[in-house]
């Protein structure tokens, strides 16, 4: 009789278990689907005031609206917006916790997709915790130069030009999800720092500065109307190398039509990007782009 | 005499078995109470699971309708109404959770405001090769210029430098920079921890807090086996691995063998516990 009550306990424990489970796959999986309309219809909710039938639902209301606020917060710190967010727990037990996460987001213009388990183990007091598999998909016209560092990870490159995913050979497969996002931010960064200073120039002198590939992109060309057959190409390069090391590296293309070599008996076409360089050195990146473009414009 | 024998027989038989009875009876009734108890239980599970079933139905319907793109507030009852709204926010409230545990295991700073905005509290996450290390977590006050009002970073840390760099005009890249040298710390630190946990042969006979050198003797493997000192010089601490490897022994043939200007290539491109793990299976050290 009794071994009758204690194995139908037993039962409706896991029931409850499972049926708890498998609720909370079903809310995610709504908001994974329909999050940003939902939100819509809610936010009309949340904002409401008053009314006996919100006073059940203010507790929860006041949480969202914290939870969102917190969110805000994250993400203008980490410099990392999140877009989508799937989890499946695939184990559950006092100890052990192991996770799948699928994220999707943006790092100012950078598009990504990274995909990875992590496993948590309580041991006495202390949490260890590590990423299991890690898979990354980045988009975007700059991680052109990100080329060495995604070696190091299995990355699919979204390339807008083949309109394919390029399955990148893995040299190392570290799973180092931090060191990524670490990567990621500070790439971003010059990104940016390039983006606004080519925008700027394009706009100063819009005669004589083009940027033929967008002012995303890593080349600009200075050419004057009145100086056929002469330009000079800038190439701001951003290399990341495997480590994660971020090095901006800008080179100088210099072109003459071939008439006009004769005069240049000072040899300026040869050494012009050796000039440029050491111009880089003593003036900084925005002040030798300046320097250049002021002998053009005549 | 007889008979008051058998009394007392009686007696004592008797009062033998009532307390039998009265033993049996307590166990009885332990066992009815027990009985009972599990009666409720299973009860009360069974209350709790038909609940959870008529809820886990209602979102799945609540699923359906608005993969239909229904209309959700149907005209039903009011109560009804509360229930897929309350739901809804639980969902949403999910959501919103997992974004926040997915940016803290990216290594977020996991920022909060404290004091009514007083101050802020962030945390540095550290991993190295998958593995998350140390967590550090420092304290700003903001109440007029930015200052560190608590920490749990290691003092021969330059703390003070960065703090001087950036803290003022620029948080975010203070926050990064010091998440960048944490990190790299805490690699460079299990660096040495791996080294001397899976090669045991290598001894460490210098290293430090900032684990910006580590000097290490190996046996080369040989018709005699030498003594080799290998001295990595950490001159980035924003990076794991060392600027600069010299590799020292008494036998200068060796040192300056094509093998062992691999080994120091191979210290100078891994990390240390991989390249000395590659460097024995490959049988040039013990």
């Amino acid at each position: 009789m009794e071994q009758k009550y204690e194995e139908e306990i037993q039962m409706l424990e896991q029931e409850i278990e499972m049926l708890e489970a498998e609720q909370e796959e079903t809310l995610r999986s709504i908001f994974i689907e329909h999050g940003d309309r939902l939100q819509q219809e809610l936010k009309s909710v949340c904002e409401e005031r008053g009314g006996a039938q919100k006073h059940a639902l203010s507790k929860l209301i006041t949480e969202v609206r914290e939870l969102e606020k917190d969110l805000r917060r994250q993400t203008e710190i980490n410099g990392i917006a999140l877009n989508e967010c799937f989890v499946k727990t695939l184990h559950k037990s006092e100890r052990k916790l192991v996770q799948q996460l699928r994220l999707a987001g943006h790092c100012s213009v950078l598009l990504f997709q990274v995909e990875f388990a992590v496993t948590e183990i309580q041991e006495d007091d202390a949490l260890l915790r590590r990423v299991t598999e890690l898979n990354i998909v980045v988009d975007g016209v700059e991680f052109k130069d990100f080329s060495a560092f995604v070696s190091r990870f299995p990355i699919w490159r979204k390339s807008r030009l083949h309109n394919r995913l390029h399955n990148i050979k893995v040299v190392e497969d570290t799973k180092d999800l931090l060191l990524f996002f670490r990567t990621l931010r500070t790439f971003s960064e010059r990104c940016e720092e390039r983006r606004q200073t080519f925008q700027h120039f394009q706009e100063k002198y819009p005669d004589v500065v083009s940027l033929p590939e967008g002012c995303r992109s890593e080349l600009m060309i200075i050419r004057s109307p009145q100086l056929p057959g002469i330009s000079m190409t800038i190439f701001w390069k951003i290399d990341v190398s495997m480590e994660g090391v971020i090095k901006p590296r800008l080179e100088l293309l210099l072109k003459i039509p071939d008439q006009a070599r004769e005069f240049d008996t000072k040899k300026v076409t040869e050494n012009g990007s050796e000039y440029f360089q050491s111009l880089l050195r003593i003036l900084g990146v925005e002040a030798s782009i300046e320097g250049l473009i002021r002998t053009v414009c005549l | 005499m007889d008979s008051e024998m058998e009394t007392i027989e009686q007696g004592v038989l008797g009062h033998l078995m009532a307390l039998e009875r009265g033993g049996m009876g307590q166990q009885d009734q332990q066992e009815s109470q027990r009985l009972e108890m599990l009666k409720i239980r299973a009860m009360s599970l069974r209350a709790k699971r038909d609940q959870l079933k008529h809820q886990t139905d209602a979102v799945k319907i609540l699923k359906d309708k608005i993969s239909k793109d229904l209309p959700l507030a149907d005209g039903d009852a009011a109560g009804g109404f509360t229930e897929l709204k309350k739901s809804l926010l639980t969902a949403w409230r999910m959501q919103l959770k997992d974004l926040q545990r997915a940016h803290h295991l990216i290594g977020g700073y996991d920022l909060v405001e404290c004091k009514e905005g007083k101050s802020v509290c962030v945390s540095f996450h550290t991993a190295f090769e998958g593995v998350y290390l140390e967590t550090y977590n420092m304290e700003l006050d903001l109440t007029r210029t930015v200052q560190i009002s608590r920490h749990n970073i290691p003092p021969s840390f330059p703390l003070e430098s960065f703090a001087k760099q950036n803290l003022q005009k620029d948080l975010k890249t203070f926050l990064q920079t010091l998440n960048q040298n944490l990190n790299a710390l805490a690699a460079r630190r299990q660096q040495v921890c791996l080294l001397k946990e899976l090669v045991g042969s290598v001894e460490v006979m210098e290293s430090n807090q900032l684990c910006n050198i580590l000097v290490l003797m190996c046996t080369a493997q040989g018709e005699t086996p030498k003594a080799v000192l290998c001295t990595l010089e950490y001159g980035d601490l924003t990076q794991c691995l060392p600027t600069r490897v010299s590799i020292e022994c008494e036998d200068k043939t060796l040192s300056e063998s094509p093998q062992w200007k691999k080994n120091q290539s191979l210290l100078l491109e891994s990390p240390a516990h991989a390249a000395l793990l590659t460097m024995r299976r490959m049988g040039s050290i013990a």
